[in-house]
């Protein structure tokens, strides 16, 4: 029977049905999605962090504005998956409250690029052009994924994220047009952030985790599909606003048809998202623990409030 | 009443009136928006980072206002002037306390600038009047969260309404500055740029705020008393400078790199 | 040390107490618009609900409505595709099993008419 029931499970995904939060699922489906889907919520909330320091920098009213409303947004991200993913816990028997408590004691991981430093403000340019360019395709390339709930948030993020790719490329294209020394700001923060870029779409080994999302429709490209679309569509971008990317190797294989690229570190990238090592680890998910734990009270205040109007 | 134009465009008074107003604005936005990614829930993240953007937007319109009138260019005005030069409301630059600190702040000066706002509305001046009217509507939803914020932290008792008392205590020497102009509002009036005098937009400033500090067991009297206390009939002395002077240095860390097409 | 029942439940409705419930949310673009479901908020009442509905769901969309239900009060069909079964025709309620009447008008040298316009010419003034 619980083979059977497997079996009419994977048929529906064959044909390409979606799956609902109150559907049967297999238990190896929902814990897959949930990793997923949790670390994604918590990516885009760690992911305000680097960000938000430019925030009360921003050089113009116009780009304080825009880049509160970019930060805010990514916020309102974090808010629509976490919802999907405290519905797939929820069975599980853990909630809101439990899941942030993970980003705290490191049971769940965010992206590489959360763990960097973002010392100029061309840093602020390059995370809103290219690390949101990184997870622009990573992104969209969850659409058609088998699990509705998901690929209905996806669906509104995305079209979100068309007006932090203009946010990013206006940022960007001012540091270009600008003072030698704004470019120069800018190849720097490019130096600093392409390691990670490369590193944020995972390595080139299809693993048994995601051999399995593929077999579930929950995913359908590999890491390196998705690398070789990035630098497709990047490349030539990067060169022709005269930067210049920090990597000889960089080139495309004509015969090959696909991008050559030096392999960034994958050890110690790891190491960094695995055990919080990276140069602001510590600190931003202490900025989550202030927001979350030590602010306990108001969310028990509010609690209490409803009891007392009540009566 | 004050002619359209010419003259409002030409007299420093209003162009400082701007000027207070952009500052206000300006500074209190950019502590609201020092909560980005630490406000208590996510939900309230994003509900309260629209409120540091509206701040910011209206400075954004007060400063274009000064610009119209000769002042300088808005970004200059918003980022260029020293801390010396401001003519902010202390209240509006103090750092960031705790989350009850924050949205009594926040309440006490939506309540004021919804008063002022209202007087501004019926100012002889049009962009002024048109301006403020547009204002007063967004802030509509800024005053019932506040205010919801306000009555239930202190409805609820223990931790939450002991911190919201003391930050109570801690705003209440800045309300009569507050509640003031950083030029004479009698000669606001007498431009028709403001409707009202003083004394009564601080009635109504009592007064609105009456219901909500009682619901949420705080003194409204002691409010009263210390505007009594401090009727700043004139314009407002300056606030002292030093929390405007910090907001300023991080605020201009990036145009402080060179002059600079951003 | 082993709790009682009344412990335990005790315990539960504690816990229960403290957490947020899940509102679902639904926004009216405009007065012609029905509502429609957009996502869900964790609030502690339907006030804060509908309060940080506004920003979480329309940081841009325009809105002249918004209702926050309890999830516990939404009722749902079943997950079971046959609850929706529709395997035969229907065109005999449907404008396309109609087709042919354009055809027959002809032959009386008149036209077929549709609704939308009848709509503009009762709207024309």
């Amino acid at each position: 029977m619980p083979e059977a029931r497997m079996e009419a499970f994977m048929a529906r995904i064959q044909r390409g049905e979606k799956v609902e939060a109150h559907d049967w699922m297999p238990e190896d489906y929902r814990l897959l999605l949930l990793r997923l889907i949790h670390m994604h919520a918590v990516s885009e909330i760690m992911g305000a962090y680097p960000e938000k320091e430019w925030v009360p920098k921003a050089p113009t009213l116009r780009r304080k504005m825009s880049l509160m409303a970019k930060v805010q947004d990514e916020i309102g991200h974090g808010q629509l998956l976490l919802r999907v993913a405290e519905d797939l816990a929820a069975p599980l028997g853990r909630n809101r409250i439990e899941l942030m408590d993970d980003v705290i004691t490191g049971r769940i991981k965010f992206h590489n690029v959360f763990h960097m430093e973002a010392p100029t403000w061309a840093d602020a340019g390059i995370i809103g052009w290219l690390v949101d360019g990184a997870a622009i395709i990573t992104q969209t390339a969850l659409l058609d994924c088998s699990y509705a709930p998901y690929a209905r948030v996806l669906k509104r993020i995305c079209a979100e994220e068309s007006f932090h790719m203009q946010h990013g490329e206006s940022i960007i294209l001012s540091l270009a047009e600008g003072e030698s020394w704004q470019r120069e700001m800018l190849q720097d923060a490019l130096n600093r952030w392409w390691e990670a870029i490369m590193f944020f779409f995972g390595p080139p080994i299809v693993t048994d985790a995601a051999r399995r999302m593929m077999e579930y429709r929950i995913r359908s490209r590999t890491n390196e599909e998705l690398r070789q679309k990035f630098l497709t569509r990047y490349v030539p971008r990067i060169r022709s606003i005269g930067l210049e990317i920090p990597d000889s190797a960089i080139r495309f294989d004509e015969d090959a048809g696909l991008w050559r690229y030096t392999e960034p570190d994958w050890e110690r990238w790891s190491r960094v998202v695995r055990d919080n090592t990276g140069p602001k680890s510590q600190e931003r998910v202490a900025l989550r623990r202030m927001a979350h734990q030590d602010q306990a009270w108001v969310r028990e205040a509010l609690v209490r409030a409803r009891t007392a109007a009540a009566i | 009443m004050a002619r359209e134009g010419d003259m409002q465009a030409l007299d420093p008074i209003i162009g400082e009136l701007a000027l207070q107003l952009g500052d206000e604005e300006l500074f209190l936005g950019h502590r609201d928006s020092e909560w980005l990614g630490l406000a208590p829930e996510v939900e309230e993240d994003v509900a309260f980072a629209s409120m540091a953007q509206d701040e910011v937007r209206h400075a954004a319109f007060w400063y274009e206002l000064a610009e119209a009138s000769g002042f300088g260019q808005a970004d200059a005005l918003a980022f260029d002037r020293a801390a010396t030069e401001r003519r902010h409301a202390a209240l509006c630059a103090r750092p960031n306390g705790d989350w009850a600190h924050t949205v009594l702040r926040h309440y006490v000066y939506d309540a004021w600038d919804a008063v002022r706002l209202a007087a501004l509305a019926e100012s002889g001046g049009a962009l002024w009047a048109q301006g403020a009217r547009r204002m007063l509507r967004e802030e509509h939803y800024h005053h019932l969260h506040m205010e919801k914020w306000v009555v239930d932290l202190g409805r609820a008792g223990g931790e939450a309404a002991a911190r919201l008392r003391a930050a109570f205590e801690a705003l209440l020497p800045d309300l009569p500055d507050l509640a003031a102009f950083a030029v004479d509002p009698k000669a606001l009036v007498d431009l028709g740029i403001l409707s009202r005098p003083l004394a009564e937009l601080r009635r109504a400033f009592v007064a609105r705020m009456a219901p909500t500090l009682t619901k949420a067991g705080l003194p409204v009297q002691d409010v009263e008393a210390i505007l009594l206390a401090h009727p700043r009939e004139g314009a407002r002395p300056v606030a002292h400078h030093e929390d405007a002077a910090a907001l300023l240095a991080t605020m201009n860390g990036v145009r402080s790199l060179g002059a600079a097409v951003w | 040390m082993a709790m009682t029942q009344v412990e335990k439940d005790l315990v539960q409705e504690q816990a229960a107490d403290t957490s947020y419930d899940v509102y679902e949310i639904f926004v009216q673009a405009s007065d012609l618009d029905p509502h429609v479901h957009v996502g869900s908020v964790l609030a502690p009442s339907p006030e804060w609900a509908l309060q940080l509905a506004r920003e979480n769901f329309l940081r841009r969309a325009e809105a002249v409505n918004v209702w926050a239900v309890r999830r516990e009060d939404v009722h749902a069909t079943p997950a079971d595709p046959d609850w929706f079964a529709r395997e035969f025709d229907r065109k005999y309620r449907d404008v396309s099993g109609y087709a042919d009447n354009a055809r027959r008008w002809k032959r009386f040298k008149a036209q077929a008419m549709n609704i939308d316009d009848v709509i503009a010419d009762v709207r024309k003034e």
